[in-house]
């Protein structure tokens, strides 16, 4: 999967979307690419998984073959103005950027074509082997995979429809771009995924590389029963339990990588750096 | 009366023990309303939820659910608070539905607002709120301000031209020029016609900001329940409420807790149930790790609620994962 140019990794919230995101960037720098890893919406979870603070929207190296950005809405929107419109510096001051602003936060699609179009823009640019967007939860993900088409429906004709006609289509290589989806084997999470995934290859927006299964535990060998109780007993029944519940959900869903779970893992970084070891070659 | 909030980061179990803490009020003979947002099937029928609409309705005895539709709030939000002539237009605009949906905290202001309606109607004495995730519950408590500045803020005012009157007349001048030299660049007049509903928009100012003040009384006196699991990304969220609420003592709630003494367990069982124990064990120290970290950093006693194998989905083994929570004061949390 990471011989695409992009992939976009989304997740209902605390499945692990950003964990995910974060190995599969350094699993690839890690090979030797040149690698972007971009927060399309909330730099926390991606700034944890990659050992620091806080991104910026200018890249941060985090080692060597990987840098990592967050899109911040005023920043991304300058550029877009700037780069993808064409319009000069000076009008972006005032009552132009305000102007945009206020388009941005309520007309349907302006904000997301923004974000995506960063993505895409990035990924255009060639300055990048790969790029990993740590994408908007599940719930929202397909209105920003829309964006570009619902744009394009919306204004007749000039600079923005010109703009979106690349963005379709760089979105909808399936030699270049792939959507990941990170799931746990909870009904939730799953139920979520099948849905997201339903609208999204209906409408053909971006072809679907994978779904994640996150945090999968191992079936448990041996009787339960012939313990005597005790806390090697409960731990069991717990475990077995907990495998039950996940193979149930896991049925429902596509075959696809899945990521044990990291017992005793305390820091972020750790479980995305285990994660990316996990994808080593052999 | 009292008003419950569930507030947490996404994942962690927030409307499982909604539910739970709702049904346990029940069970005590108070006239319950639990208010979700989008529960699990097996849960909402559990409960009774399957398709049911934003009006409560009966659930159990002494139990009511309602669902959130933020999409219906809104248009009710418009109906009640913008001026009589205004409201249909606002709701009739085809920005309408897409603005109120993209607003940022708009989904909380909806909920915000319904849990104020329920309030003042009087009918429980206990409300059961499950709030959105987004920024683990903090966006709730500020959506009412930020909603003022929304509406209220200078772009606003200088898109419109405020209240000054023959406002169209100054926005003629200031705006219009610019938004048609947006128009120009995007090939289409967007920008004005999204103008003119932002100018209706801010004419519901008035009444919308003075709701929003009510609806911040009713949430700074409602009891907040902080929902977490013992991983960092629920941690860090819950950390936010705490440093924007300045460590005024909540009720916490770490959700999915093992037994810590799996961790010093004595493990003579035969393989694999040994090191299963051993993993499992280093699970459960991690996790009274983190818990220990945040209790003294602010302070609290938190509740704990063991790990369940299966979300319940029926009402006796809800009330059971809530009879077995440890340290969860609901006399205190009920009143």
């Amino acid at each position: 999967m990471l011989d695409k140019r992009l992939l976009i990794v989304t997740g209902k919230g605390g499945v692990g979307k950003s964990a995910v995101a974060a190995a599969l960037a350094l699993r690839a720098a890690f090979d030797g690419k040149r690698v972007l890893a971009m927060a399309m919406t909330d730099d926390t979870g991606l700034a944890a998984h990659l050992g620091i603070e806080r991104l910026r929207y200018r890249p941060t190296r985090i080692r060597s073959g990987l840098d990592a950005i967050v899109i911040e809405r005023p920043e991304a929107l300058n550029e877009y103005l700037r780069v993808q419109l064409g319009v000069p510096r000076i009008a972006q001051l005032g009552p132009l950027a305000r102007a945009f602003d206020a388009l941005a936060s309520t007309a349907p699609g302006i904000r997301e074509v923004i974000t995506i179009g960063k993505v895409l823009y990035e990924t255009r640019k060639g300055t990048w082997d790969l790029v990993v967007a740590d994408g908007p939860p599940t719930g929202q993900i397909a209105s920003h995979l829309r964006a570009p088409a619902t744009v394009a429906r919306l204004v007749g004709a000039g600079r923005v429809l010109d703009q979106t006609g690349w963005m379709t289509r760089l979105l909808g290589d399936r030699t270049a771009t792939g959507l990941t989806v990170v799931t746990t084997a909870e009904e939730l999470p799953v139920t979520e995924t099948i849905e997201s995934l339903a609208a999204i290859d209906d409408e053909q927006l971006v072809g679907i590389e994978n779904v994640i299964v996150n945090r999968t535990l191992d079936a448990l060998e041996g009787d339960v029963e012939s313990l005597d109780d005790g806390p090697a007993k409960q731990a069991a029944l717990l475990h077995n339990g907990l495998f039950e519940e996940q193979e149930r959900w896991i049925a429902h869903l596509p075959d696809g990588p899945r990521v044990p779970y990291f017992f005793g893992l305390h820091t972020p970084s750790e479980v995305a750096a285990r994660m990316a070891d996990l994808w080593g070659s052999p | 009366m009292s008003a419950v909030l569930i507030t947490g980061g996404g994942g962690v179990g927030k409307t499982t023990l909604s539910a739970g803490l709702a049904l346990a009020a029940a069970d005590r003979g108070i006239r319950t309303l639990v208010v979700t947002i989008d529960p699990a099937k097996r849960l909402a029928s559990a409960l009774g939820l399957d398709g049911l609409g934003s009006d409560p309705t009966p659930l159990a005895d002494n139990l009511w659910g309602a669902m959130l539709d933020a999409t219906r709030s809104w248009n009710e939000i418009a109906r009640r608070y913008a001026p009589p002539d205004v409201g249909p237009r606002l709701t009739a605009n085809p920005f309408f539905e897409a603005a109120t949906q993209h607003f940022p905290a708009s989904q909380s202001f909806a909920a915000a607002e319904e849990m104020t309606i329920h309030i003042e109607s009087g009918k429980w004495d206990v409300i059961v709120v499950d709030t959105p995730p987004a920024a683990g519950g903090m966006e709730f408590f500020t959506s009412p301000a930020r909603m003022r500045s929304l509406i209220g803020g200078r772009l606003l005012k200088w898109l419109t031209g405020g209240s000054l009157p023959g406002r169209r007349l100054v926005y003629q001048f200031t705006a219009r020029p610019a938004l048609r030299i947006a128009d120009a660049a995007l090939g289409s007049a967007l920008l004005e016609a999204v103008a003119d509903f932002l100018i209706d928009l801010r004419a519901a100012y008035d009444g919308i900001a003075e709701r929003s003040r009510e609806i911040e009384r009713n949430l700074a006196a409602a009891h907040k329940v902080v929902v977490t699991t013992a991983d960092p990304a629920p941690l860090s969220e819950a950390t936010k409420f705490f440093e924007i609420h300045n460590g005024i003592p909540e009720f916490v709630v770490f959700n999915r807790v093992l037994p810590e003494s799996w961790y010093h367990a004595a493990s003579p069982a035969p393989a694999p149930f040994g090191d299963n124990l051993a993993r499992w064990g280093t699970e459960a120290h991690r996790q009274a790790e983190a818990r220990r970290q945040f209790s003294a950093r602010w302070h609290i006693e938190p509740a704990t609620v063991p790990w369940q194998p299966q979300t319940p989905n029926d009402l006796e083994k809800l009330g059971r994962l809530i009879d077995a929570a440890v340290g969860l004061d609901l006399d205190q949390l009920f009143t």
